[in-house]
């Protein structure tokens, strides 16, 4: 491919879309083909496959600066393990990142580039690998229990390389985050370990209760269940959470992507819990991620202030 | 090239990207109201006679037209403003100096603590028409938590200069002569003056760095770096373009303003960027001009953004790890703690 491919993308003048008769209300406001759009990243940020693939590029550069990660398993199976890129500090802190991809995509090594900021400010960054929806036969329980066992290894096994399981944070995006608030929302008590075992998270581009998802296209591959839809919405289990949130999204992400992330807030306000809504101003979907690869992007900066690591490069 | 544009497997452009972008035009028609529109593919275009290189005259205009290439600029202006306006009460005002005669000729310092500290100047683009220092307020804030002052002129625009870009380049390097003079007043030394530009930014950049700064009595490496993105440093092609309907290019103008042609005065170590998504032109230009540096013999290093456009790249500044400010923070040796 050319870097002076010439042809012009034509300015800005998109086809007008054409008007279209309202069905039946399914959710809120939406009929089925808005309330899809609403859970369709492609329809609402042009640029996805772009900025996709230029995070790609940037991984590769990262693992080639930072060097390859220490690769530990967490589970039995083969994709259940994680990448540990270490701080050179000992006894750091531990950020531990949950890729999205609409359940469906994405590998630890594609994100390394969200690794620099952490190990350059003193904590280590954990990317952990789990299954995806369609090896899990649609079964969104088994990526959230990965997900959850991944997150206890960390804790249980951080000496292994030198981090401190007393500050562990997690920061997850997209359908990563639903999974990072199913993992703040767990009971952990249950598993025999400390129910603020997280010290923090980030939670950005998130779906926060699944009843308007179970309702929409992407039930075609996830086989939403009663009790899927209950456990894994993070909403109706607030009073297990234990430590601060960032909740955050871009104004340019879908309405259903905004409405989840505020209505979540706002649910965490009204439960008396910490919380910070940082509401990106011009950002879609996939842009916002890009601003935690930054100290001084919006989420790298909450972030840094969050595990209180220093905010110089 | 570096890391940045070597990984040939990867190079992203406008046809990679068309390839999304016929994808999405497929689903235009039930496009929700709200989302953000990715431009169309290009419609017919019967070719003309050549003006330029391979490109006829509605090419060349295009390839000097970023709203052609970059499809979410005003997303991106946007988003500029927000992030301005957050770093400003993070950092506070900035001091206001008058380094000229004319209203216009203020300077904008954000501060670091640290005594004797190294310089960034930032020159603003803007297609030479627009621009202020405060809409990218959002710059400072990576150099003055690293330990750097960071310094953001205004300067004329092209339009109030009725189409000269002398007076532009002048203002801009009466500035620049300021800070050098004036650097101990706020804290700064003199001798680590580094500068940063991008689009007409990284034009009068270019400008800057081939300064006869001998013929005012200062130093020929009055600046100690700078890190250019996607800039124009030969007007020739510039003035065949549309962009001749607002600057009144002149042969001594196109002569004198174009960086390329003076390569003898350049003493300033330079790295360019350009990114893969920018105009054929805009690439272009710091292709040519990292291999007329690079023949000349002085230090200069092309760093190419995979998969960015015009804009993007000028926000990679705001980042130590990004494309522009990985740079920048690797010239003033900033701490990556």
């Amino acid at each position: 491919m050319a870097l002076t491919d010439s042809a012009p993308a034509a300015g800005q003048k998109a086809a007008q879309a054409q008007p279209k008769k309202k069905g039946p209300a399914v959710w809120l406001d939406m009929d089925q083909a808005e309330l899809d759009a609403a859970y369709d990243q492609s329809k609402y940020a042009p640029n996805q496959a772009l900025v996709q693939a230029r995070r790609v590029v940037l991984s590769q550069r990262a693992r080639a600066a930072l060097g390859e990660p220490l690769r530990f398993a967490y589970g039995s199976s083969e994709i259940e393990a994680l990448d540990v890129y270490r701080a050179q500090q000992t006894n750091a802190p531990i950020s531990v990142f949950i890729h999205g991809g609409a359940w469906r995509n994405g590998r630890a090594a594609d994100f390394a580039y969200l690794a620099e900021i952490f190990v350059r400010a003193g904590a280590h960054s954990v990317i952990l690998d789990f299954t995806n929806i369609d090896a899990a036969q649609g079964n969104l329980m088994i990526m959230a229990r990965q997900v959850r066992s991944a997150v206890a290894w960390v804790y249980k096994n951080a000496a292994r390389f030198g981090g401190d399981a007393q500050r562990l944070y997690v920061c997850g995006h997209s359908s990563g985050s639903h999974l990072a608030s199913t993992v703040v929302s767990a009971d952990w008590q249950k598993l025999g370990l400390p129910c603020d075992l997280v010290k923090g998270a980030l939670l950005c581009s998130g779906m926060y209760d699944l009843q308007p998802v179970r309702l929409s296209a992407r039930s075609n591959y996830v086989k939403f269940t009663d009790e899927i839809e209950e456990a894994l919405s993070a909403l109706r289990h607030l009073d297990r959470i234990a430590c601060p949130l960032i909740v955050a999204y871009g104004s340019c992400e879908t309405p259903e992507f905004q409405r989840q992330a505020r209505d979540f807030a706002a649910a965490l306000e009204a439960a008396g819990k910490p919380h910070e809504l940082i509401v990106g101003e011009a950002y879609n979907h996939f842009e916002m991620l890009e601003t935690l690869a930054n100290p001084y992007g919006l989420l790298g900066r909450a972030v840094l202030a969050q595990m209180r690591l220093p905010d110089r490069a | 090239m570096r890391e940045d544009g070597r990984a040939s497997g990867h190079e992203l452009s406008r046809r990679a990207v068309f390839a999304g972008a016929a994808a999405g035009a497929l689903a235009l028609a039930a496009e929700p109201a709200a989302a953000q529109r990715c431009a169309g593919p290009p419609p017919p275009h019967q070719k003309g006679p050549l003006v330029w290189l391979d490109l006829d005259k509605e090419e060349l205009d295009d390839a000097y037209d970023q709203s052609v290439y970059a499809f979410n600029q005003s997303n991106i202006a946007e988003r500029r403003r927000a992030n301005s306006e957050l770093v400003l009460k993070l950092l506070g005002k900035p001091e206001r100096v008058a380094y000229g005669p004319t209203e216009i000729e203020k300077l904008d310092i954000y501060r670091t603590r640290r005594a004797n500290a190294p310089v960034a100047i930032f020159i603003h683009g803007g297609s030479w028409q627009n621009g202020h220092a405060s809409d990218n307020t959002y710059l400072a804030e990576p150099y003055v938590k690293a330990g750097a002052h960071y310094v953001m002129p205004d300067f004329i625009n092209v339009r109030e200069a009725g189409g000269d870009l002398f007076p532009m380049v002048e203002q801009v390097r009466r500035a620049v002569a300021w800070v050098y003079r004036n650097a101990a007043s706020f804290g700064g030394d003199p001798n680590a003056l580094y500068l940063a530009g991008h689009s007409s930014g990284g034009h009068l950049g270019g400008c800057i760095v081939t300064t006869d700064w001998a013929a005012q009595g200062l130093p020929l490496d009055i600046l100690k770096g700078a890190v250019l993105g996607s800039g124009m440093y030969d007007l020739k092609a510039v003035r065949l373009s549309k962009r001749s309907q607002y600057v009144k290019f002149t042969d001594a103008m196109e002569q004198e303003l174009s960086a390329q042609r003076h390569l003898d005065r350049l003493h300033t170590p330079l790295i360019l960027t350009h990114g893969t998504l920018e105009t054929p032109e805009f690439q272009r230009q710091t292709r040519d001009f990292h291999a007329a540096v690079k023949a000349a013999g002085k230090p200069v290093e092309l760093r190419v953004g995979q998969g960015y456009n015009h804009f993007e790249t000028q926000e990679t500044l705001a980042n130590p790890y990004g494309l522009m400010g990985r740079a920048a923070f690797e010239q003033m040796k900033l701490a990556s703690a």
